[in-house]
């Protein structure tokens, strides 16, 4: 052995890392193709138990009979989903629109905010499904008391992220926005609000499936027409396998809407994510 | 020239009035570059605010060219600790953001711009976002970004405090570089007692809370400067006696 002396360099074999070992839970077809295969699973015993057990089609239908539900009461359901759906969007909007304007409001005057934050946190801690009657008393029982209590109880989520947002911009950056004069509307579209963007858009998805919630349990009420109202209406005829079938349109409609959501959501945080 | 007389600083606090700088009277002349060196939390970020109008002044008077300060300069180039950059424009684009925000037309100074990027080695990363640049890439780019609308003071605060020591090493000399290109008049924030000597004409020592300037430092080193200043026994000197000076007050303060 020699030995080293101070400023020498000894040329050290280094031994390439093992990558070949990979995480197989990340492979791409498994990531979709796993959660498929689960359910799939669940829906195989759910039939099998039904049938090994002569489960009565009135407690609970197999998943063959809902699907020959679904195929029978196609029109009837897609009839239905419709104005479900389209409430539940104008209502996802209008509480979008209202929730970031509140927010920017709060997070733009030290009034507002003293004045109305409480109350809002207030308002949040109301269980809303219990407000849902007195819509029906001022509004009516037509579109607008279900589009207003869907907005309603959509409307929180987007103002608390939106608020949440709109004071994560880091000091430093507001800071140098001050020291370079620029206007509170120039920091505010510049900065503020591209910052906000990520927080914003988890609200959003919150707020869309609590839109839906808010038309079902207007039509619960008022049933007229949607999704809510075959519901209700499959069990007072104690037609288990169409109110099973109505959740699944019911599924379908969320997906819809939630998917147009984080499809916007990838969109624009390709630019603003950080 | 920028006057300090009498600077002070109060916080309001529910114990009672916190001093975080009490009492500092300095001159810089135009042109001259000055470093802050003193210990983490010593009060000279609050130092440099009040240089930036971004703090009010408790008592004492800062004056910039006979005028005296009542708010942001625009003037002023501000550099911070971690670069701060808007992580969805480009580096050009982070580099013209203070001409967007003063409201100036933007085309005057994209030929400035990418010249300021190409000066400090980036000019092949100018379309690169910011998560696509290393640390030491992302602070070069906020000091393009504080030159970019031709400020008469640079304003400094601890720029380089979150590198790693190699990355920070370089970065002081591409400050040296670009100083002495642009010239001018440069406040400089740091606890690095051989940065402040490398880039400095002069170094302040501050004591910790509240700040007072303790020794005020000439540096000899000609202009221009490189790395190589760092070998003379000169340079080593210097740097123990500053040291020296800094021990000295912490002991006092203790």
């Amino acid at each position: 052995m020699s030995a080293t002396q101070l400023g020498d360099v000894t040329p050290v074999a280094v031994a390439p890392p093992n990558l070949e070992r990979r995480d197989l839970s990340r492979h791409p077809a498994l990531q979709l193709g796993l959660p498929v295969l689960f359910a799939a699973a669940v829906l195989l015993l759910w039939e099998f138990l039904c049938r090994a057990y002569a489960v009565p089609e009135v407690i609970l239908p197999t998943p063959s009979a809902i699907y020959a539900r679904i195929i029978s009461a196609w029109p009837f359901l897609v009839q239905h989903a419709v104005p479900t759906g389209t409430e539940a969007a104008i209502g996802f909007l209008l509480a979008t629109v209202l929730g970031i304007a509140l927010a920017v409001l709060l997070s733009y005057s030290r009034w507002a905010y003293a004045a109305l934050y409480p109350n809002v946190i207030f308002f949040q801690l109301i269980p809303k499904i219990a407000l849902a009657p007195l819509f029906i008393v001022w509004l009516g029982i037509g579109s607008p008391s279900r589009l207003a209590f869907s907005m309603f109880i959509a409307f929180f989520p987007v103002v608390i992220a939106t608020l949440t947002g709109l004071n994560a911009t880091p000091p430093d950056m507001l800071r140098l926005c001050k020291a370079l004069t620029a206007r509170s509307w120039q920091v505010f579209l510049s900065v503020r609000f591209p910052y906000a963007l990520p927080h914003i858009f988890s609200g959003l998805k919150i707020a869309v499936t609590f839109a839906i919630i808010g038309v079902i349990v207007g039509e619960f009420i008022t049933a007229q027409a949607g999704l809510g109202y075959l519901i209700l209406f499959a069990s007072s005829q104690a037609e288990t396998s169409l109110i099973m079938a109505s959740i699944a349109m019911l599924c379908v409609v969320g997906l819809v809407l939630y998917g147009a959501v984080a499809g916007l959501e990838r969109l624009i945080l390709r630019k603003y994510g950080h | 020239m920028i006057s300090l007389r009498g600077v002070r600083k109060t916080y309001a606090s529910p114990a009672g009035p916190i001093e975080a700088v009490a009492g500092v009277s300095v001159d810089i002349a135009e042109g001259e570059f000055v470093s802050i060196l003193g210990p983490s939390g010593c009060g000279k970020s609050t130092l440099l605010m009040m240089l930036a109008g971004l703090e009010n002044i408790t008592a004492g008077s800062i004056t910039i060219a006979g005028q005296p300060m009542v708010g942001p300069r625009r003037d002023a180039g501000l550099v911070f600790q971690d670069a701060t950059l808007l992580p969805w424009l480009s580096a050009l684009d982070n580099v013209l953001f203070p001409i967007k925000m003063m409201r100036l037309p933007r085309e005057k100074y994209v030929a400035r711009a990418e010249e300021l990027l190409h000066s400090v080695g980036l000019g092949d990363f100018m379309e690169k976002r910011p998560r696509e640049l290393s640390g030491g890439m992302r602070q070069r780019v906020a000091l393009c970004r504080s030159l970019v609308h031709t400020p008469s003071i640079m304003l400094m605060d601890e720029p380089f405090s979150a590198l790693d020591a190699i990355t920070r090493d370089e970065m002081a000399l591409v400050l040296l570089d670009l100083w002495a290109r642009h010239r001018k008049t440069g406040i400089f924030i740091t606890h690095s007692i051989r940065e402040a000597v490398l880039l400095s004409d002069r170094v302040l020592v501050m004591t910790k809370r509240p700040a007072v300037v303790v020794a005020d430092v000439k540096i000899p080193f000609a202009r221009p400067r490189d790395e190589s200043v760092q070998d003379s026994p000169e340079f080593t000197a210097i740097v123990a006696r500053l040291r020296g000076m800094i021990e000295h007050s912490i002991k006092v303060a203790a």
